[in-house]
């Protein structure tokens, strides 16, 4: 093959969120964090099976951090292949397998690293898709003068969306629609609003799976694709995104409202003072009109 | 043959045309002539279809006068009678002259109109297409909007004739021929001579005074050529010309214009070009600008020709503006070359930015109370779930345990059922991909079909604009227009709407197309009706 291949790198962001994937395995059994990786490993093999140019990158999102579980330092610094009896056995390409091995060390690492803390419950998937993007910036930077190279992030989301990281999010959002960086999205559970807004300003998929136990299925099927196939498969539509805001005062969503020209604030009621900046501002009411009074008969 | 209520103006006899003698007879509409002995014109025509008349020239021996018609066609009248023959002829082109004008295109200007509004517009011409060629409305009734708006926008009558600005070179162009023996001849138009007049009043005043008590016209120009003052250099303006008054007020005139000074350094051209209200209509007025006369000659033949040329350059420019704004000049003058140098353009032009002071914004800051609002994002409040400290740890403590021994297990990832139920939830039909089977109208329809209903809709949206605009019914007028604007819109739906809907149903369209159109139809008829009724009620 010529040396102009297009470069596809392909960054998964995985959600390992404990205390969701832990109530999980007691909900339902069938879908575990276990089973999950597996299907993750699925797509990563075979996305770097279909061209010897494409590369994966896959990251862990965690509560308390993100964590890049491939390729990590270890697998930089020094040779493989030999140690790990495990791979010399079944003739499998290796640089899958070392991928596996790699991906399976470090979650394993990653999870028992896991501290109790009450208070942050949440994944910190923004910084994920922010530590993703730059990896694809650095990447992008290291490889040969007029090699082309595309990226895309698909997003395994398993836990609810955190509405504090929502400013964090829409920077990345917007991040990476500049770097024309596709963000695909599987979502296992409850319907994520801001990863519907990402694929909608991308130009990704965006996907809730009705069944957890086909994973595999589903990632196969409509994330393998890049972008340039897509076009000529049959995938699921677009859903239509709401891109109502929400009026500062209540966080109700509202189509029509009052914006303060000083701050840009919503609100959902005039008020004459922004409560934001404190201006003031008048509004026109209606004129009333005046009773005409009638003149009086004068009588002789 | 002449009606008996037509007036004569003039009756010439002994005027030949086509080698046949016979009387010139001038009315009040047409000119005609009849053979002699003979009491039926032989040749008619109105004033209106006479583009222009020649004349021949004075030294042949034949007098005559030429017809030219707009068509081309060109009829010659030779005036036979040997006393008076260069006096008919005179006449007759005397009160040609005066009546020509008064006729000059008026029908054609309409219909010209007409055509060049549809060959402009296409919309209207498609518009003009479906309601009128399809006979829903009749042509009167559309020109009658479409003019009638067109009139009533500009308050000006149509006919108002354009101000004629003055060539610089007008003097030049007469351009004089040789005559063969030593002589000049200068040709004179109407339009020399009264560029002439607008440039220096000086001159007509002279005319005023001296033709036709004193000189013929002929021989006062015959002067006004020969004198100095026409000529580059005015160095003898002792004699007793009667032109040489006209020198000393250009002397006068000079000196004052040097006196009041150069107004506007920048010659303002902008005032200078036609500001046309709208085509055909009449010239804005300017404000008069000066020239740059803002020097010190001397008195020496070659700085007597500049100044003439000053002289004549500012007359020109002075000409075209000099309706009755002499009182208004002083100020407005002034005004205009402030405001001028106000003018961003300008001062960008004499102005360097970074030889002036540095002037800084100035500018307010934003003072937030509550940014933090900002950090919200349109998610509105919901109910989080809870999760209690004991199902924390319990959750973690159990994926702890499940991972430490995790090994990938890839051959185990996916059972077939579970695959064939993906594989049937993704296939078009599916559940995921549901949502995409609604095709977007554009798609399904052919362009034809879309175009066809493009243009139903102009010409329905048109019909309900004039039927819309009718309500408050004020006046007589109004009810008239109302009913007749209801039999149309019935008319256009029976001739066009009805036929397309049949057109749709056959080619096995199902989508509803025209039920936005019917819709607006019917809230017409209902309106109508709800009028009607009112009407009624109030009658009895």
């Amino acid at each position: 093959m010529a040396s102009e291949d297009e470069i596809n790198l392909l960054v998964i962001v995985v959600d390992v969120n404990p205390i969701w994937w832990g109530q999980q395995a007691q909900r339902e059994p069938e879908l575990t964090l276990s089973k999950c990786l597996d299907a993750v490993m699925v797509l990563g093999n075979s996305h770097m099976a279909m061209t010897r140019t494409n590369k994966l990158a896959v990251i862990a999102s965690h509560c308390q951090d993100s964590h890049f579980l491939y390729p990590n330092k270890n697998w930089r610094g020094g040779d493989n292949g030999g140690e790990d009896a495990s791979s010399s056995g079944d003739g499998k390409y290796e640089l899958l397998s070392v991928a596996n091995n790699l991906i399976a060390e470090e979650i394993r690492n990653v999870m028992t690293k896991t501290e109790v803390r009450g208070n942050s419950t949440e994944t910190l998937l923004a910084g994920s898709l922010a530590k993703a993007l730059c990896y694809i910036h650095r990447v992008s930077k290291e490889v040969e003068v007029g090699q082309e190279i595309k990226s895309r992030i698909l997003v395994v989301k398993a836990a609810e969306d955190c509405a504090r990281q929502y400013m964090n999010f829409m920077n990345v959002i917007f991040a990476a629609q500049k770097q024309n960086i596709l963000i695909d999205a599987c979502v296992l559970d409850s319907d994520s609003g801001l990863l519907q807004q990402a694929c909608d300003i991308t130009g990704g998929l965006y996907l809730k799976i009705p069944q957890k136990i086909a994973l595999a299925q589903y990632l196969l099927w409509v994330f393998l694709p890049d972008s340039e196939q897509r076009s000529q498969l049959v995938l699921p539509p677009p859903a239509h995104v709401d891109y109502r805001a929400a009026c500062f005062c209540h966080r109700n969503l509202i189509e029509i409202g009052y914006v303060c020209s000083v701050c840009l604030s919503i609100f959902c009621n005039f008020s004459p003072i922004c409560t934001t900046c404190e201006t003031a501002f008048k509004i026109q009411l209606p004129q009333m009109v005046k009773p005409k009074k009638k003149k009086l008969k004068q009588s002789t | 043959m002449a009606s008996l209520s037509e007036e004569v103006l003039l009756v010439v006899k002994k005027v030949r045309q086509r080698k046949q003698d016979g009387t010139l007879y001038l009315m009040a509409e047409r000119i005609a002539w009849g053979p002699e002995g003979k009491d039926r014109f032989t040749v008619s025509h109105l004033y209106a279809d006479i583009r222009c008349q020649k004349i021949s020239p004075d030294g042949k021996a034949k007098i005559q006068l030429q017809l030219i018609l707009h068509t081309g066609e060109s009829t010659t009248f030779h005036f036979s009678n040997e006393s008076s023959a260069l006096k008919d002829r005179d006449a007759a082109k005397e009160l040609l002259q005066q009546l020509l004008p008064k006729f000059k295109k008026k029908a054609n200007k309409e219909l010209e109109e007409k055509n060049r509004m549809l060959q402009e517009d296409p919309v209207l011409f498609q518009l003009y297409k479906d309601l009128v060629v399809s006979q829903v409305i009749s042509a009167d009734e559309f020109w009658a909007n479409r003019l009638g708006d067109m009139n009533n926008s500009d308050p000006t009558p149509y006919n108002n004739k354009q101000d004629v600005g003055i060539s610089g070179a007008f003097l030049a162009d007469i351009r004089p021929q040789t005559d063969g023996c030593n002589g000049l001849r200068y040709n004179l138009t109407a339009d020399i001579i009264e560029s002439i007049f607008r440039t220096y009043p000086a001159v007509k005043q002279k005319y005023g005074e001296n033709v036709p008590h004193n000189l013929t016209e002929k021989e006062f120009w015959t002067r006004f050529f020969q004198s100095h003052y026409f000529h580059r250099d005015r160095i003898n303006t002792g004699t007793q010309d009667i032109f040489s008054e006209c020198a000393k007020q250009d002397e006068k005139g000079l000196k004052s214009m040097v006196v009041q000074g150069v107004k506007n350094p920048l010659v303002d051209l902008l005032s200078l070009e036609d500001k046309t209200l709208d085509e055909g209509y009449g010239v804005s007025t300017t404000t008069p600008s000066t020239s740059n006369a803002n020097r010190t000659v001397k008195e020496s033949s070659n700085a007597a020709i500049i100044k003439r040329f000053n002289h004549h350059s500012a007359m020109v420019l002075a000409a075209g503006s000099r309706k009755g704004q002499a009182a208004q000049m002083g100020t407005r003058g002034i005004l205009t070359s402030s405001s001028l140098l106000l003018n961003p353009f300008f001062s960008l032009a004499i102005e360097y930015e970074d030889l002036q002071r540095e002037n800084r914004l100035k500018t307010v800051a934003l003072n937030l109370k509550k940014s933090d609002r900002y950090a919200h994002g349109p998610v509105p409040l919901q109910s989080q779930h809870y999760t209690t400290s004991q199902d924390i740890i319990n959750s973690v403590n159990h994926i702890r345990h499940e991972m430490v021994n995790y090994k990938p297990n890839l051959t185990q990832v996916l059972s077939s059922t579970a695959a064939s139920s993906a594989i049937t939830a993704l296939s078009p039909g599916g559940v995921l991909m549901m949502t995409g089977t609604q095709q977007a109208i554009n798609q399904m329809i052919p362009t034809e079909v879309q175009g066809e209903l493009k243009h139903l809709y102009a010409a329905a949206g048109e019909l309900l604009r004039h039927f819309w605009s009718c309500f408050p019914v004020n006046s007589p007028f109004l009810e008239e227009k109302v009913m007749k604007m209801k039999t149309n819109l019935e008319r256009f739906q029976m001739t066009k709407l009805c036929p397309f809907q049949e057109k749709i149903q056959r080619q096995y369209l199902s989508t509803n197309l025209t039920g936005h159109l019917e819709e607006m139809l019917q809230t017409a008829y209902s309106k109508f009706h709800v009028w009607q009724t009112r009407r009624m009620l109030r009658k009895t």
